[in-house]
């Protein structure tokens, strides 16, 4: 189904993060070599680094784009306590000419006291806003007032998750039904069994986020954690990357039902569990529709998940980390047999009630 | 390594070759298994890898430690400590005449004898080996020794030679080590300092020392636990791995008083640790009875120079098998690939994975990363059009304009590829729905127009109580039937549920023969059967049997229904309510099941899922009477909207109740695109304000903006504009005139009253257009293009970009290039400009702006300004 190329990184170390921006003709990734690099989509496909600068002093975690309506606009955070904000620039040199364009920093963001594990851009339509989380358990919500001046950002909000916190993830919903959200995923790996996933709201009354939604079942550390776009769905999915991938259903109990001015009430349900991976899984990512995800794990490969019509999940592709096929016979985990065949039927009774709230 | 618990070692530089060693050294060779079928005799060590045994070695009993010769040797070279603290040299070679002949069988003999703990060779000077050994009072615990030294015989005592009494050839016997060092001490384990060939570091009893071979008597030591295992970072010299029982602890050579680091402890002892020889700062530690190898990914850790900054260690644990790992070993040179041995001597080989991210582009490829590497997938585009997921699916269709046959509406399903039934018949339902509107408004401007968008639950509603039923007669049968009477709203749920056509008729001929036409007999034999006409059906089902795509098995069907009898106990009807149910065709089935039916009772009918639900409506419409009518719609219109049927908008049009249908459709496919424009069909606005459909079509137009079909966007919109007049954006931009501030436009709506004569400044075909180079509100120039230095307002004569040629070719093209030529455009930057025409053929081999001394790159301010639409590269 699907087919991979290979394209030269040209990265010293690691790289920690890729990320597209709106139109998918851009790709900006970033590495332990302290580096990001931004690609450019030629007419014929090919990528193309247009540029490559030195952005912390320490690796860089992950880096994202802004919604071209604020221009071009990255930001990076790192093991250097800091995330930083960029803006491509045409400059005085004739960068452009030589295919090289000038990125320059607009803003440092300095408030954390540890490593900042990762940033996000808001949904548009809240305005130039940005979410980090650190190491030391909190998320920050910062936010440019003026969209033509990048350098001046302020610190909206701090919310302490009392968790070193890994991943973050903005609910994309617009609808004006649903407040800003933001779900927070913590690799704390001590052996307590605390909640990993908080999920906060924004509160018009009280302009501040308050925590609407904690995922009880999920102890274990996690790594990564998507919202899928929303594309006009009355519920909210989301992907969280554990020791396995879990996709749960957020829907929001109608308003007129709960007391106004609270946060709002949801009815959560998983709709899927996969130990496919074997062990940890490390990062999820959803298509544009928000009805394929793909996964990447300890096994080395690439999954990717899909719901039938009956809201039914299924794996419909591997690929390995090196871009090879994966043969048919490794499909189920060779290691743990009796695991693949728990997940069959663990899989069935969740589709059955899932099925059943939607058909009966 | 203990006696009983193998070990494993990768061939320094055969990299295909592992040794094994418990009480004997049995050397694998791995071959890889991806392209070939497994072998006789050989091991599965992985999916695509397979070991076979080449050679087995047993000379040298007691082995306590086994390390490989580092210099490229065929015969495989291995040091073999023993338990007497004897090291022998030994080879798992068959061939005897190498150059290393005359080493193989060295014994290298210590003055007293007790365990050999560790051996290391010198990575830089191949001869010299060091021993680490047992504790004893009166000797050295570390012995280096030069494997190509001679027999010395004179200072053998001879209490020591007595463990190899039986040897004749004495002459392979070493007893003079090169150097001793640690008098009265332990050696556990040893390691050669890559940064001077005589630098050794030894974990001893009680501390971690450092000897340097250039000044025997100095040695630099830490005391320490932690002196098991001493490993050195191969991609960084200073810093140094050892561990005790559980705990793990990492030193800087430069800074050695204490572990700059010590990493969680573990429940139970440590058995092996060591660095991965391909990646930096990644070690692997493995305690007794685990089947798990625990991973360090040291990203960071604190160093004596520079800030203090925590360390930054990702953990991670693999298990490579299910049983107990007795001991495993990193490949030397493939990446992150080790091999695993268990006590009972199975192996396995992997690899452990870099942590991939991953991210979609918005066209349905994804990027991740791997390692340094990137690799970017595709969907094939040959793909079997039922797997393409919506995402993909969308995007075809937008490209084929979807949704925007206004005219033939039933179209737009074939525009969407033509496979999805309920599409099908959600497109004919608003087809019909639009035909019968315009009809009625035809009829009586006015009331009844709204009712056909409100779908047939709203038409019965309308008629409730108004209709009573009447016998009919069958056509070619004795039989007589209760069937509704037909009143306006039933004959308008039949002509929406397409089975008649416009008009009073209420003939379902032209129907059965368009069915006929399409090859769906079963379909039109049951309609016909529905409208009483048994003569008909069976003529369809024969018509059927015998042209080239039907099923010969329809003959037998039609036979069967010409056998229909009345009579309530015969065995025709006995049989065929037994065996209808086993018809694989929902029509056939239904048809019996209508004749086989109580009169009034038609459940076999009305609840048969397969049979599509614009054939169930009708058949209700025509049997049941007005409560039951109700009851059934209402019951059926439930049913579709839980299950986001679009089959169903036909009952509940674009209502309220459509938006709640639609939104289970688009919660359950997330295709926005159908519900985007099926709401645009005809919905009445305060449907079109419900904030569902407006969420819908704010991310369908979001999506198209993501795929650049701005075009598509920007016909969506007039699409939209024409039902929601509101969704019309305001106008955007206003030139105002420099000195009296006034909009320039020469639009007269925009600006009434603007003093005399305005309209003589009117749009194009005017005479005066060429002197429209003031402002029309004080007569003042414009500004000049910054080319041509002529007052803008002026029609553009040439331009020299080459638009000349495509003159002749098409006239209507080139006469809306030259209009646009004619516009304003300034950059916003700089605030220079002039006529559009001028401007791009200037950029087109200019990076700067025109105006002198201006450098303002105005072209390239805007990315996104850079990036063209999808739709004109798309094929």
């Amino acid at each position: 189904m699907f087919v991979a190329r290979s394209i030269a990184a040209d990265h010293k170390d690691l790289i920690h993060d890729v990320s597209f921006d709106f139109h998918g003709r851009r790709m900006a990734t970033c590495s332990s070599d302290q580096s990001v690099k931004v690609w450019d989509k030629s007419e014929s496909g090919d990528w193309h680094c247009t540029a490559s600068w030195k952005t912390h002093s320490g690796s860089v975690w992950r880096v994202t784009w802004a919604h071209p309506e604020f221009g071009q606009v990255l930001a990076s955070c790192s093991f250097d306590r800091t995330a930083a904000v960029w803006e491509e620039i045409v400059g005085e040199s004739n960068d452009k000419l030589r295919g090289q364009s000038h990125w320059v920093k607009r803003t440092t963001l300095v408030d954390s006291r540890t490593s900042v594990t990762d940033v996000k851009f808001a949904p548009k339509h809240m305005g130039l806003m940005l979410a980090t989380c650190s190491a030391d358990g909190i998320v920050r919500i910062y936010e440019a007032p003026d969209v033509m001046n990048l350098s001046q950002w302020s610190l909206q909000h701090e919310i302490s998750c009392k968790l070193s916190c890994s991943c973050i993830s903005w609910n994309p919903s617009s609808s004006r039904a649903h407040s800003p959200m933001i779900a927070v995923g913590s690799d704390d790996s001590s052996p307590n069994a605390m909640a990993k996933v908080q999920i906060f709201e924004y509160n018009e009354n009280t302009r501040k986020y308050a925590k609407a939604e904690t995922l009880m079942t999920v102890t274990d550390p996690v790594h990564d954690i998507a919202f899928a776009p929303n594309l006009g769905r009355s519920f909210h999915i989301l992907a969280i990357a554990t020791k396995d991938v879990r996709i749960f259903t957020l829907k929001p109990v109608r308003k007129e039902l709960t007391s106004s001015g609270g946060p709002t009430k949801f009815e959560l349900h998983i709709v899927a569990q996969f130990d496919n991976h074997n062990s940890q899984v490390w990062r999820v990512s959803w298509n544009i529709t928000g009805t394929v995800l793909a996964s990447s794990g300890d096994d080395g490969c690439v999954r990717l998940w899909k719901a039938n019509y009956m809201d039914n999940w299924k794996c419909t592709g591997i690929l390995k980390g090196n871009g090879s096929p994966v043969n048919g016979s490794s499909q189920q985990g060779n290691s743990n047999p009796s695991l693949g065949s728990n997940i069959p039927s663990l899989q069935n009774s969740l589709n059955g009630s899932s099925a059943g709230r939607k058909h009966n | 390594m203990s006696g009983t618990k193998p070990d494993i070692l990768w061939a320094p530089h055969q990299v295909d070759r592992f040794v094994v060693c418990d009480s004997e050294l049995s050397l694998y060779h791995v071959e890889s298994t991806v392209n070939s079928e497994l072998k006789a005799g050989s091991l599965r060590l992985s999916e695509d890898s397979a070991a076979t045994l080449l050679s087995i070695n047993s000379d040298t009993p007691y082995m306590k430690c086994v390390a490989w010769y580092l210099n490229y040797d065929p015969e495989c070279l291995l040091a073999v400590g023993q338990a007497n603290g004897r090291v022998v040299l030994t080879s798992l070679g068959q061939d005897h005449n190498s150059k290393f002949k005359d080493l193989i069988g060295k014994e290298f003999v210590p003055k007293h004898a007790r365990q050999c703990n560790t051996l290391a060779w010198n990575p830089l000077d191949s001869n010299w080996l060091a021993a680490g050994l047992d504790k004893h009072r009166a000797d050295f615990s570390v012995l280096i020794w030069d494997i190509c030294s001679k027999y010395t015989p004179d200072i053998v005592p001879m209490e020591k030679v007595r463990l190899s009494a039986g040897e004749t050839e004495t002459t392979l016997l070493v007893t003079k080590p090169l150097y001793e060092l640690g008098q009265n001490d332990a050696c556990l384990s040893l390691c050669w300092l890559p940064r001077d060939q005589k630098l050794l570091l030894a974990g001893m009893h009680r501390n971690l020392a450092i000897f340097d071979l250039r000044n025997t008597s100095q040695k630099m030591f830490v005391n320490t636990k932690a002196v098991q295992g001493v490993t050195v970072d191969p991609y960084f010299h200073d810093r140094v791995a050892s561990f005790y029982e559980g705990q793990v602890a990492i030193w800087d050579l430069r800074k050695f008083e204490k572990p700059v680091l010590t990493l969680t402890e573990q429940p139970k002892p440590l058995t092996k640790v060591a660095w991965c020889p391909t990646r930096t700062g990644l070690l692997a530690t493995l305690t007794r009875d685990s089947n798990i190898i625990r991973l360090y990914d040291m990203q960071h850790t604190p160093t004596p120079i520079g800030d203090e900054t925590e360390p930054t260690i990702i953990e991670r644990s693999v298990q490579p098998c299910d049983n107990y790992i007795a001991s495993f070993a990193w490949h030397p040179t493939s990446q992150n690939r080790m091999i695993v041995v268990t006590p009972n001597r199975t192996m396995s080989d992997f690899t452990v994975f870099e942590r991939i991210s991953l991210a979609w582009s918005p066209i349905t490829s994804l990027m991740w990363a791997c390692g340094r590497h990137l690799y970017e997938c595709t969907e094939e585009e040959n793909d079997n059009s039922l797997e393409k997921d919506i995402a993909t699916k969308m995007r075809l269709r937008a490209l084929s304009r979807y949704g925007l046959d206004t005219e033939q509406v039933w179209r737009n399903h074939i525009l969407a590829g033509n496979e999805d039934p309920q599409l099908k018949s959600l497109w004919y339902t608003l087809h019909f729905m639009k035909q019968y509107t315009e009809d009625m408004d035809q009829k009586s401007p006015g009331n009844k127009g709204s009712l056909v968008y409100a779908g047939i639950k709203s038409i019965v509603k309308s008629s409730l109580g108004m209709v009573e039923s009447s016998r009919h007669n069958w056509s070619g049968l004795d039989k007589q039937s209760d069937i509704q009477n037909l009143n306006e709203e039933r004959i308008l749920a039949l002509q929406l549920c397409g089975w008649i056509k416009k008009g009073t008729d209420v003939d379902v001929g032209p129907f059965l023969n368009s069915l006929v036409q399409e090859g769906e007999w079963e379909r039109a034999a049951a309609v016909a059967l529905f409208n009483l006409d048994i003569r008909r059906a069976i003529q369809i089902l024969n018509e059927g049997a015998s042209s080239e795509k039907g099923d010969l098995n329809l003959n037998v069907v039609a036979m069967a229904l010409s056998g229909y009898t009345d009579e309530k106990n015969s065995l025709w009807r006995e049989m065929c309510s037994t065996l209808r149910l086993q018809l694989n065709n929902p029509y056939l089935c239904v048809m019996f099941a209508f004749l086989t039916s109580e009169a009034g009772s038609y459940d076999g009918v009305l609840y048969e899922n397969k049979v599509a639900v614009r054939d169930r409506v009708a058949f209700a419409c025509k049997f049941l009477s007005d409560t039951q009518l109700n009851r059934y719609i209402e019951k059926l219109t439930n049913e579709m909207k839980e299950a986001g049927n679009l089959e169903g908008i036909l009952l509940t049009g674009l209502t309220k109740d459509g938006v709640d249908l639609m939104e289970s459709y688009v919660d359950r496919t997330g295709d926005v695109q159908t519900a985007s424009y099926c709401m645009l069909q005809g919905s009445p606005l305060d449907v079109l304000k419900d904030e569902r459909v407006q969420y819908w079509i704010e991310n369908y137009r979001n999506l198209l903006d993501a795929w650049r079909f701005w075009h598509k966007r920007a016909e969506f919109d007039i699409h939209r504009s024409k039902l929601d007049p509101s969704s019309k954006p305001l106008a955007q931009v206003f030139v105002s005139c420099n000195f009296c501030g006034k909009s320039i436009s020469y639009s007269c709506s925009a600006v009434p009253h603007q003093g005399r004569g305005f309209s003589q400044y009117g749009v194009s075909g005017s005479p005066t257009k060429s002197k429209v180079t003031s402002c029309p509100g004080c007569r003042k120039p414009l500004p000049r293009c910054a080319l041509c230095l002529i007052n803008m307002g002026t029609p553009v004569s040439s331009c020299p970009g080459g638009t000349k040629s495509d003159e002749k070719v098409d006239l209507s093209k080139d006469k809306k290039l030259a209009q646009f030529n004619n516009w304003f455009t300034w950059c916003h930057n700089c605030r220079h400009g002039g006529h559009a025409g001028h401007m791009l053929s200037w950029f087109r081999d200019h990076a700067e702006c025109p105006v002198s001394a201006c450098t303002c790159k105005c072209m390239q301010l805007d990315t996104t300004g850079n990036l063209v639409p999808a739709e004109t590269v798309q094929p």
